[in-house]
């Protein structure tokens, strides 16, 4: 009696033991712009990885564990953003996700190839995946893969020989001015005119009248979402009919809706939108907006992707393996077909670097229509 | 003061002292490296306090002063000079631009001055970022090194973390040293009665354009420790919102008392971090703190705390009197 009380004693702390091996929370953390300049940025990631996070669990989890994330707020300043990743790290997260901001992934991106530890983040500034850290992985293009599309575009179909530049003065904008002058020179364009604007810039009557003394062929506008639309509308207003091009932002939803008639015409390269002419895309869209009562930007796709990109990875490896990850995801194809949840085919190379179809779109009365589909390289 | 109020305040000294060095021994990287950016903050604050607590000049250009000190150590450690030199430029530079700065606070005062230095904020903040080739502009200066000091390599979260209170300690015991002397009696008189300061033959002006090029030079020494410390700066961190943050600090500790910076900047470091497990709510739980501190005790934390032993020592003397009175007249 009393050894078949032992022998079941013993039995239950096993068994306790096993589910709880089994059970224990996958341990995830965020750091992100949640607060200051970057807020819109950093919510809409936020709220993509509690989207997607919220499925698997209601799946099941992953490898049949919860998924479970921290979320940390870098105020958009990299000071504070590295402060917040070192506490996260200290925590020892199984993946780290964020920052979006460039600069803030530039200040954490050490810390988390010292501790190991793979690092899924939101920024598009070129040189991040150049320095050759084996941890950090992109959700999107980075602005070398996506510029010299949209400088092919102005030359191949838009014909210009001269194109004025507006960009926003931060390290998202200023990089990609960067890089596309670069393109530019390739293909002999001129560049007629190179404006920088302020991030919550108001009044672009002046930036568009040095536009127009400028008369170039076409002109690329790189700036934020309520920045593209005002400056849409400016251009509108001061009757500048030539080819308006840009980059993700300038053809986004939320453009559409701030600058109404004004924002038809305009076209773009785009890497992620909700409006692209993908099922998985629009069922996303849909969850987003049932949970969250608006539709999100790119960033709400990007942190969405970044919960799958583990998932794919995790269920390669078999098992929950922080040191192994970064090594399983470089050179990873994830397939849409296998893995609803990335959406879109994709493939990540050595550097951490995306490979993904674009689109080419324009702003048709008030709707995006894909005018073109650029395929995946490999 | 009574010797063992004295002794007293020496031990407790001692006690903090000590619990800075052995407490944080046992702590995580993160908890170092919040503990190092309040020992620099502290730098920067105290050099606000000399300027606007001592010598009563506003200045929002205190942030300012920390960029040019983190641009030079980020320039020239990133060039492989050592940082003591870095140190050296940045205070030479901070104080000759606060002295230059410090003009126009012999013509404007108060908000007025506010305004000027707020312009000044602005401009280093622009210059920050255009001039590409100096500052690399908006994409920052990355792999900022950190030093090696009497031979130790400070690498490592703990040995940067006595490295800043070791700087913090120097810097503080200059200070103690400045206020003390004719220079510091000679800032309070200028802040409580310019007029008056004058007539007792100290010359204002020169005080005047003192009190802002010392508090400059010292946001710079803050500054080439903040650089290491991120061993990243682009010109975000140095905009306007930082010399609010250390005029904020000034304020909340005490302005004019020795130990209102290391307060303030306890409470503006510390404070938002302890607030973070409320989310999304920790940044206006701290603004709401603020403000009723401040509604609840304009002078700070310490100028509240002066009150309150004032009173005591009031009523207690207040006591004695009338002990000594009721015996005078009860005596034959």
């Amino acid at each position: 009696m009393r050894s078949g009380f032992f022998a079941g004693f013993l039995l239950a702390t096993v068994s306790a033991a096993a589910a709880f091996a089994q059970g224990a929370p996958i341990k995830l953390a965020n750091v992100a712009e949640l607060s200051g300049g970057g807020a819109t940025v950093g919510n809409n990631w936020k709220n993509g990885i509690d989207l997607a996070i919220e499925e698997i669990n209601a799946k099941g989890g992953l490898l049949g564990r919860k998924l479970e994330v921290t979320h940390a707020d870098s105020q958009s300043n990299p000071g504070v953003a590295r402060a917040q990743v070192q506490k996260a790290l200290d925590s020892e997260p199984y993946v780290l996700l964020g920052p979006g901001y460039s600069g803030s992934v530039k200040v954490t991106a050490p810390l988390a190839a010292e501790a190991g530890i793979a690092q899924i983040m939101g920024g598009e500034a070129a040189e991040l995946t150049q320095g050759g850290n084996k941890f950090l992985f992109r959700t999107s293009f980075g602005q070398q893969s996506s510029m010299p599309k949209v400088a092919k575009y102005i030359n191949d179909e838009l014909k210009a020989k001269s194109v004025a530049i507006v960009w926003v003065n931060n390290d998202f904008g200023k990089g990609g001015r960067d890089v596309i002058t670069k393109e530019f020179a390739k293909y002999n364009i001129k560049v007629a005119a190179d404006i920088s604007t302020e991030a919550g810039q108001a009044d672009f009557a002046a930036d568009v009248s040095k536009i127009k003394a400028a008369a170039p062929d076409a002109v690329f506008v790189y700036v934020n979402e309520e920045e593209s639309a005002r400056m849409l509308k400016e251009l509108k207003r001061q009757a500048i009919t030539v080819p308006l091009m840009g980059e993700t932002t300038l053809v986004g939803q939320k453009v559409v809706e701030l600058a109404g008639d004004a924002a038809n015409g305009a076209r773009g390269h785009v890497g992620l939108t909700t409006d692209a002419p993908v099922d998985l895309i629009k069922a996303f869209r849909e969850k987003f907006v049932k949970k969250y009562n608006y539709v999100p930007d790119h960033n709400g796709l990007k942190g969405y992707l970044a919960i799958y990109m583990i998932k794919a990875t995790t269920e390669k490896m078999g098992k929950v393996d922080a040191k192994a990850f970064a090594d399983n995801l470089h050179g990873l194809t994830i397939k849409a077909a296998s893995e609803p949840g990335i959406l879109m085919d994709v493939t990540f190379d050595e550097k951490g670097d995306i490979d993904r179809q674009g689109f080419l779109v324009e702003i048709v009365d008030g709707k995006q229509v894909v005018k073109q589909v650029l395929p995946k390289l490999n | 003061m009574t010797a063992t109020g004295k002794y007293l305040r020496i031990a407790l000294g001692v006690v903090v002292i000590a619990a800075l060095i052995i407490v944080p021994m046992n702590f995580n990287r993160y908890g170092l490296f919040i503990l190092s950016q309040w020992a620099v903050m502290t730098i920067a604050a105290m050099g606000l306090n000399l300027t606007l607590g001592y010598a009563g000049q506003v200045s929002l250009a205190q942030g300012a002063f920390v960029g040019i000190g983190a641009y030079a150590a980020a320039i020239m450690t990133t060039q492989g000079l050592p940082l003591v030199a870095a140190l050296g430029v940045a205070i030479v530079l901070c104080f000759a631009i606060g002295w230059i700065l410090g003009y126009p606070a012999l013509r404007v005062q108060h908000h007025y001055l506010a305004f000027v230095t707020l312009a000044f904020s602005t401009l280093a903040f622009l210059v920050f970022r255009n001039e590409d080739w100096l500052t690399k502009g908006i994409y920052g200066i990355s792999n900022i090194p950190r030093p090696n000091v009497l031979g130790f390599a400070t690498n490592r979260p703990l040995p940067f973390y006595y490295f800043c209170l070791g700087s913090l300690a120097l810097v503080s015991l200059a200070m103690w040293w400045l206020i003390r002397s004719p220079w510091g009696r000679a800032f309070v008189a200028l802040r409580e009665n310019p007029v008056r300061a004058l007539s007792l033959g100290i010359d204002t002006r020169r005080y005047t354009l003192m009190a802002f090029a010392i508090g400059s030079a010292l946001g710079g020494v803050a500054g080439t420790l903040y650089a290491p410390l991120t061993q990243y700066i682009d010109p975000v961190p140095f905009n306007l919102s930082l010399s609010l943050d250390l005029l904020m600090m000034v304020i909340v500790g005490g302005s004019g008392f020795f130990f209102g910076p290391f307060l303030g900047a306890m409470i503006a470091v510390l404070l938002p971090e302890w607030l973070r497990f409320t989310q999304g709510y920790y940044l206006m739980l701290y603004a709401v703190a603020v403000m009723l501190l401040l509604i609840y005790s304009p002078t700070g934390i310490l100028g509240s705390l002066d009150r309150y032993l004032a009173e005591r020592r009031t009523k207690a003397a207040s006591a004695l009197r009338a002990v000594a009175k009721s015996r005078l007249e009860t005596a034959p």
